[in-house]
């Protein structure tokens, strides 16, 4: 699977999820996605700037 | 009864010091979090990752013997154990501490997957501001946390999803209904990773797969949890009453950035158990699991067949589907939250089968394969260029400065299904109809006249009696927020357990 570009939304958003009762009550269901352009541009840039050995670099103990 | 909540380990690296002392650098991370001392006093009587939930007492763990000569290392430090575990409870209920020297943040327990997904963001931003901090003494921005499982050298770290059952179910009938959609849900729930890697023996790099911690299931079940590590793990540590409950811990999972993704790994395997527990779970019998578990994850085709006992094979597509089919027809109409699943979990499946761009932002494992092949074509690379592991990582990086996902969350392109505000509140209480938001409520009220806190039990300081808020058997939501708003009210923990000890008294 290839992609060349981002992909445009042509669904709309979720259905509400069931509101947390409080205290989330004020604030609850899912936030409208923007379905303007997006900035792939910025995405790109953000991902040219990843240095390239920092998985190389990386290293942990084992967890659980 | 539903309870879950979610357990993460963070990644942890600094880019200006040749060599990063792991213990040293989570110590100083979790005294960044919440630098007040009252709250180190977890209590760890009642852990004992030794019990098995099938019915026997292990004498050992495959990783005691790597802990024994790491404990032999770390008594030459100049801390003390709680100073090394550095163990907190928070405001909100949640845990955060150093697990095996990666930060730890476990959710307050959440009886709503919308509360389950601003805790779990509560978490990443908890840590990022503990990182914040750190950075600011450190002056610079060196440190960096990954909410991952992997460091692309065989070394994974867990991302535990745990649900209250019933232990009137038999462990053998959990066993049957659930090792099948656990070994499919990666479809779901994958984090999706570049090239493949196994415990200890480094990464190879090449094609993506749909999860990070496929690659480090050795065992069908098991106690273990950093060796060995088992598609559904037997640890008996209930944290609850103990002849009523069990805690389902499950760590084949991965940690999730999409909100969407969290809410349907949680949500979907919820309603599993509640199959399970009606004795309709789908009749699917894998016969090599481990191998199964494997085989999906490195297809992101989706065309890899797992072998049935029967003979039958089945896509993991197909098993999630058995499953969804179950699920439709037992339990629609359940509750609010239990329609809203089944209607995305099936639209999921749907989905991935016809029109998986539009699963971009909602399913991880999805949207890093999009954004790695998009930036491959961009800049001509080919699947063995170690540039991918590292995009790989920088997709879990927490700073929205860095991450990947979160740049991609600021484009608006990730499905949010929380609001800052509602994480901002997580912050601050955990949920105000589970225990998760008392023990946070007893934290703010009587910080100074806690003794010890765990999961299931607050012993406050004074007198010679004991005095401590039990709460193994303590899940009815309106029994716990009668709990809530008497240690809102009371002027002391002594009057707060006398004035509850009376109401409970006077229902009996």
């Amino acid at each position: 699977m290839r992609h060349s570009t981002i992909p445009e939304r042509r669904e709309r958003p979720v259905d509400p999820m069931p509101k947390s009762p409080h205290p989330l009550e004020e604030g609850g269901g899912p936030r409208r996605p923007e379905t303007g352009s997006p900035d792939k541009d910025s995405l790109m840039k953000r991902m040219r700037k990843v240095d390239p050995k920092q998985a190389e670099r990386y290293r942990q103990r084992t967890g659980e | 009864m539903r309870l879950f909540g979610i357990e993460t380990e963070y990644g942890i690296t600094r880019d200006d010091v040749a060599e990063m002392d792991p213990v040293v650098e989570s110590m100083d991370w979790c005294a960044h979090t919440w630098p007040l001392s009252f709250e180190r006093r977890w209590d760890y009587a009642s852990e004992d990752p030794h019990e098995d939930a099938r019915g026997f007492r292990v004498s050992g763990l495959q990783q005691d013997r790597e802990e024994d000569e790491f404990a032999k290392v770390d008594a030459h430090r100049p801390f003390s154990f709680h100073e090394m575990k550095s163990d907190l409870v928070l405001p909100n209920g949640a845990r955060f501490y150093n697990d095996h020297t990666h930060p730890e943040y476990s959710t307050p327990e959440c009886r709503m997957i919308a509360d389950l997904l601003a805790q779990d963001r509560a978490g990443e931003r908890i840590v990022l501001r503990a990182a914040q901090r750190r950075n600011r003494t450190l002056g610079g921005t060196h440190v960096r946390l990954y909410k991952n499982n992997t460091d692309f050298h065989g070394h994974s770290y867990g991302c535990h999803d745990n649900y209250l059952v019933p232990r009137a179910i038999p462990f053998s009938t959990l066993v049957a209904g659930l090792v099948p959609f656990l070994v499919s849900r990666q479809l779901i729930a994958g984090a999706g990773k570049v090239g493949t890697e196994a415990q200890e023996s480094g990464h190879v790099p090449g094609r993506y797969q749909l999860s990070q911690r496929a690659d480090f299931m050795e065992a069908e079940l098991g106690v273990d949890t950093m060796h060995n590590r088992p598609i559904l793990n037997t640890r008996d540590e209930p944290h609850a009453d103990r002849a009523k409950y069990r805690r389902l811990h499950l760590i084949i999972g991965d940690a999730n950035m999409c909100e969407y993704a969290t809410a349907l790994k949680v949500g979907t395997t919820q309603l599993v158990l509640d199959l399970i527990e009606r004795g309709a779970a789908p009749d699917v019998e894998l016969e090599q699991p481990v191998v199964a578990v494997k085989q999906l994850s490195r297809d992101p085709d989706l065309k890899a067949v797992a072998r049935l006992k029967n003979g039958w094979t089945l896509s993991a597509l197909e098993i999630q589907e058995r499953y969804y089919e179950a699920a439709s027809q037992r339990l629609s109409g359940s509750d609010e939250e239990s329609d809203w699943l089944l209607k995305e979990w099936g639209e999921t499946l749907r989905l991935l089968a016809h029109d998986r761009l539009r699963l971009v932002g909602k399913l991880d494992w999805v949207t890093k394969q999009w954004l790695i092949e998009t930036f491959m074509q961009e800049e001509h690379l080919g699947w063995d260029d170690p540039w991918l592991a590292s995009l790989d990582l920088e997709y879990h990086n927490v700073n929205p400065e860095q991450g990947l996902y979160l740049g991609l969350e600021a484009d608006g392109k990730a499905w949010r299904m929380t609001t800052d505000q509602m994480i901002e509140e997580a912050i601050q209480n955990g949920p105000s109809d589970t225990r998760g938001g008392l023990r946070g409520l007893c934290v703010q009220r009587f910080p100074d006249q806690i003794k010890l806190i765990q999961w299931e039990r607050v012993k406050f300081v004074g007198g010679l009696r004991s005095r401590a808020l039990e709460m193994g058997d303590l899940f009815d939501p309106h029994d716990v927020r009668r709990c809530a708003s008497i240690f809102q009210q009371a002027s002391s923990p002594a009057d707060a357990l006398r004035a509850w000890n009376h109401r409970k008294e006077s229902r009996q």
